[in-house]
């Protein structure tokens, strides 16, 4: 009990820390790891509350996720390496008004939502995993289809978006150079 | 104790890396692997530089770098050459010849086991690794100078840069050779025009405009928030007073990497913006375009080439080659410097077949035709038998050095194994040997036609373009069927069975040696087919003494194809369509 | 004890692996070449690149070292031989091979060097490639095992090793593990004729020999995965479990090198089109067959 409750706040700080890294660095590559460990100790925070199969997951997606959003970060900001020490900042106040606001309603939330009883007994990653499937393809299957189709269509449309139509693309080409 | 151990294996692990590169090595006959020692593809994994034969000025420079990047302890190995005055000096040099070699890598192991640890290895340092810094104006790069200081045009402060970042044009080998850091250090160039165009445009101008960076139709007179989002103001450029000069700039350069010129707009700056007017690349993506260097001593090309391509992520923009290690020929020598110490005829023809360490006896016997044709000696059948043998037993050896090249760029393991043991066996054979060989070289081609991926690798790759001109050799050869690197491939590979049977046809191969030509005059003129293509060589003979001569060959030609061959290519594409051209940068004229 | 074992086996067929490979590019059988050149890495200077991302450079051999290590934890060598036996074991070794990219990636931004940075960005590139063609098989040997135990998945296979029972996810499956172990002809991130070296490009000395050691720890694992998930696992007459599995990891890795060494390097383009309009076709009709089987023989 006192080892998970470590492991809980260990993971939990790491996860804030790397956070913090995030907005430290102007370098875009570092970033965006930053913000994949931070999400990696979230995970380690799940596995530390015997929640296996969440962990694991939320370990496994958010690399190659994370690691796509470097590479946007590259191609799309100026100075992706953070070296001539541009201030990537704005809207300051804002923010951390913003900020500042969202901490505080999370930290309301947490402390007086009646989250009931503590489990006195957790049952094992195999029964869990097994219960996890059951509601997958049970109860919520239409739920969990719906939305696994819908996400395929956007992929699938936003790819089509994506590659330029060849005729008009001559055409623009040909008007630019006109 | 544990010191001697690491000593000993240190010793026992010399990886090396072979300058101008391992084609020539093999070119000579030399094994590196049978010496004792593996080959390396970087310098960061060598601890031997291997330099086999003499080096040019420009390949000096880039060795001292190469030299430089390598880890300690480190050694030069100095085979049949002088050492550059850019390097500390050979640790061991010797002729050229495997057994020395093999001698010498064996001394060299003993030194390093005895004492790799106990002489402090010093510092090597040379000027060409010293990369000068200059001062630029961000809003006027043509203003240059040594020192830091403010511009004269506009009173900014000037900006540091390395020499040659954004020149296209400059001689910028010293810190761009084999392995460069370029990345990010050119969005270092963007912001500080950025910042640049912030700070001080707030001091100077007096009627500053202020715009929100997302809504650019906000523009009030002071510092402030914009009222639609909140977001802090920018200083915005004056269109009228800057805008002019900043196009110019902007087109000048292409957008190498001053791109972020017009970009005082907006403190908020994305690559959209930097690239937005960019040329697009093939793939229709824009990104910050990378200059990078290829060579001169790179694993995938024969070394003393050198291909500066234009990266737009992993794709070619532009491509340009140049050889660093070109033979200075075309008549200039005969005319200008060298025309008071004419050449012997003998010495001209060592001279010319050094020269081309990948194909000497072509250019042997280039010089040997050139001269009798001069001097009017008639042919002679058996003669001319023994020297189209010599020619064609060449013409294999150089086809497998191809092989064994494209095996290191594609990294195709067997193949290079394979391609470079038959050549070391082909190089010297006589004909008997050579027949023995011809079923170890028609398996080798039928062995390539059952390789998977290597045609879907090599169709369509490095298509010539069709108003390609003066195109010879092999590379001409296949350019009506195709004309592509697979086309080429099976090109060179026929070759090797046609020279074959003209060995076979014709006999013994025997190298050209000049005959008697005695004290005579005249004018000369030969062609030979190289197996690169036809090199035309021809001289003026005054007693006994090449006056001038005039070279022409196959390889300069080749090497203005590479530009066209790159662009809009990937970048493992446009490696392997240079490559397929098989260019000897030692056959480009200088 | 097991934590022991496990590792040594582990190391150890990683030695055998260098010497084996050292082998064949040499034709000399040297026991003692892997440890001498480890040794000499250790003796050569470490060289650091002139403006790195020191963080990421440091960082990123030791994170595929440990990736590799994570990997074998979950894979069994013997029903009681193994480190950790996860109720997510399948989904796990997914998790940790998903850092491998994350490792690839830094090694490539790290240096400062174009070379590297390519490379780099490559892997990335060919991501969905590789990584589609990992998971979806997995998951047709999950379903037949009814399980993401490991254990559980070579149980599975007591009586019918799945490359008899779903031959398409094993091929699949090898491919993807090569391209991820990014082997020759999949070594698009270090490509030595077109990047020189890419992401190994920079490294020397002591960050050198973990890297390699790494990279040959990564096909060890990644064989040990086919081993369980395809080859039957343990199972096999006469000679002890934890026998079989060595056999079988260290066959699956030394085919893994030797395939490199006959092929040229793939291009980029192929790779991909390949894995998209057949590799997750084909990975989904796997999965299509393996579920029809599960339904219709008991």
């Amino acid at each position: 009990m006192y080892a998970q409750a470590f492991f809980v706040t260990v993971f939990g700080l790491a996860a804030i820390g790397f956070g913090v890294v995030v907005f430290r660095t102007s370098s875009m590559v570092r970033s965006a790891l930053a913000l994949l460990f931070s999400q990696t100790a979230v995970g380690c925070m799940f596995l530390a509350m015997q929640t296996e199969f969440l962990g694991v997951l939320q370990i496994m997606m958010m690399a190659t996720e994370m690691s796509i959003m470097a590479i946007f970060m590259v191609m799309f900001m100026m100075d992706p390496g953070g070296l001539g020490g541009m201030d990537m900042s704005h809207q300051k106040r804002f923010s951390i008004g913003a900020g500042g606001s969202a901490a505080v309603v999370a930290i309301a939330v947490a402390l007086l939502s009646n989250w009931g009883p503590a489990a006195e007994q957790v049952v094992d990653a195999e029964a869990q995993t097994r219960a996890l499937g059951m509601e997958l393809l049970g109860r919520s299957m239409m739920i969990f289809e719906t939305a696994g189709i819908t996400i395929l269509t956007a992929m699938i449309a936003a790819t089509a978006v994506a590659i330029p139509v060849q005729n008009l693309a001559s055409k623009d080409d040909k008007e630019a150079s006109e | 104790m544990l010191q001697r151990l690491v000593s000993r294996a240190l010793a026992h692990n010399l990886g090396c890396l072979v300058v101008p590169g391992p084609e020539i090595a093999l070119a000579h006959g030399l094994d590196v692997t049978a010496a004792g020692m593996r080959t390396s593809n970087t310098p960061r994994d060598a601890s031997v530089l291997l330099i086999v034969g003499e080096l040019s000025e420009k390949m000096s420079d880039a060795v001292a770098v190469l030299y430089a990047q390598m880890p300690r302890p480190r050694a030069i190995l100095m085979v049949g050459g002088q050492a550059p005055s850019t390097l500390p000096g050979a640790d061991i040099s010797v002729g050229l010849s495997q057994e020395k070699l093999t001698e010498a890598v064996g001394k060299l192991q003993r030194a390093l086991a005895d004492g790799a640890f106990t002489d402090s290895p010093e510092d090597f340092d040379a000027d060409v690794l010293h990369a000068k810094i200059e001062y630029v104006c961000p809003m006027h790069p043509e203003v240059v100078k040594d020192e830091p200081g403010s511009c004269p045009k506009c009173g900014m402060d000037l900006v540091a840069r390395e020499a040659g970042e954004s020149t296209p044009d400059h001689d910028h080998e010293h810190h761009h050779d084999e392995h460069q850091h370029h990345g990010p250090e050119h969005e270092h160039d963007y912001h500080d025009h950025g910042d640049g165009n912030e700070h001080d445009h707030s001091q100077e101008n007096t009627g500053t405009e202020y715009t929100c960076p997302m809504h650019p139709e906000i523009v009030r007179y002071e510092p402030g928030s914009c009222p639609k989002c909140g977001m802090d103001l920018v200083v915005r450029e004056d269109a009228e007073d800057e805008g002019d000069s900043d196009e110019s700039a902007a087109h000048d350069h292409e957008g190498y990497d001053h791109g972020g010129h017009d970009h005082g707009a907006s403190g908020f700056m994305s690559m959209i913006e930097v690239t937005k007017d960019l040329p697009r690349s093939a793939d229709g993506l824009q990104m910050d375009w990378l200059e990078v260097p290829f060579g001169p001593v790179f694993p995938g090309l024969p070394g003393g080439l050198k291909l500066t391509l234009t990266l737009d992520g992993d794709g070619v923009t532009e491509g340009l080659a140049t050889s660093l290690v070109g033979i200075t020929t075309e008549g200039e020598e005969g005319e200008g410097s060298q025309e008071s110490e004419e050449m012997n005829a003998d010495t001209f023809i060592e001279h010319l077949s050094s020269a081309v360490p990948l194909a000497p006896v072509s250019y042997r016997l280039l010089a040997c035709l050139a001269i009798e044709k001069a001097t009017g000696l008639s042919d002679d059948q058996a003669l001319t038998q023994a020297r189209n043998s010599a020619l064609e037993r060449e013409r294999i050896g150089s086809h497998l050095g191809w092989l064994a090249q494209s095996g290191r760029q594609l990294g195709f393991a067997w193949l290079t194994q394979q391609a470079s043991t038959l050549q070391l066996q082909v190089r010297e054979a006589d004909r008997d040997r050579l027949v023995a060989l011809e079923p170890s070289l028609r398996a080798l081609g039928a062995r390539l036609e059952r390789t998977p991926l290597l045609k879907s690798r090599l169709k369509g790759i490095g298509v010539l373009p069709a108003d390609s001109y003066d195109l010879r050799g092999p590379v001409s050869r296949t350019a009506e069927e195709g004309g592509d690197a697979w086309a080429r491939l099976w090109q060179r590979l026929a070759e090797v069975t046609a020279s074959l049977d003209l060995i076979k046809a014709s006999g013994e191969p025997e190298l050209p040696s000049l005959r008697d030509i005695g004290d005579v005059s005249g004018t000369g003129e030969a062609t030979v087919d190289t197996p690169r293509g036809e090199a035309r060589l021809s001289l003026k003979l005054e007693h006994g003494k090449v006056k001038s001569y005039k070279l022409d060959t196959a390889c300069s030609h080749h090497i203005d194809l590479v530009p066209k061959l790159v662009e809009g290519q990937e970048l493992g594409d446009a490696l392997l369509a240079a490559g397929s051209l098989d260019l000897s940068p030692w056959e480009v004229i200088s | 004890m097991t934590v022991a074992i496990v590792l040594l086996a582990l190391f150890g067929s990683a030695w055998l692996l260098a010497v084996i490979e050292g082998w064949m590019v040499t034709g000399r059988l040297s026991p003692a070449a892997p440890l001498f050149s480890g040794l000499a890495h250790l003796g050569r200077e470490s060289i650091l690149p002139r403006s790195p991302d020191r963080v990421f450079f440091e960082a990123a051999p030791v994170l595929l070292l440990v990736v590799a290590v994570l990997g074998m934890a979950v894979l069994p060598l013997a029903p009681d031989l193994i480190i950790a036996d996860l109720g997510t074991g399948a989904l796990f070794i997914n998790a940790a091979l998903a850092y491998v990219l994350v490792a690839v990636i830094m090694a490539g931004w790290g240096p400062d060097g174009a070379y590297a940075m390519i490379g780099g960005w490559r892997f990335l590139g060919q991501l969905i490639a590789y990584s589609m063609l990992i998971v979806m098989p997995i998951t047709a040997v999950a379903m037949r095992a009814e399980s993401l135990l490991n254990t559980a998945i070579v149980g599975s296979q007591a009586v019918l090793w799945n490359i008899v029972y779903q031959p398409l996810g094993f091929v699949l499956f090898f491919i993807a593990a090569m391209a991820l172990a990014f082997r020759a002809p999949f070594d698009l991130p270090t490509a030595e004729g077109e990047l020189g070296g890419g992401v190994d490009a920079e490294y020397t000395g002591v960050r050198l020999a973990v890297l390699r050691l790494a990279r040959l720890t990564l096909v060890v694992t990644l064989a040990s995965a086919t081993t369980v998930f395809y080859l039957g696992g343990w199972h096999g007459p006469l000679l002890p479990p934890w026998a079989w599995s060595l056999i079988k990891t260290l066959a699956v890795a030394v085919s893994m090198l030797l395939v490199g060494r006959y092929l040229p390097r793939i291009r980029e383009a192929d790779l991909m089109r390949w894995c998209w309009i057949l590799g997750i076709p084909l990975a989904l009709l796997n999965i299509i067959i393996v579920g029809l089987l599960i339904l219709v023989v008991p």
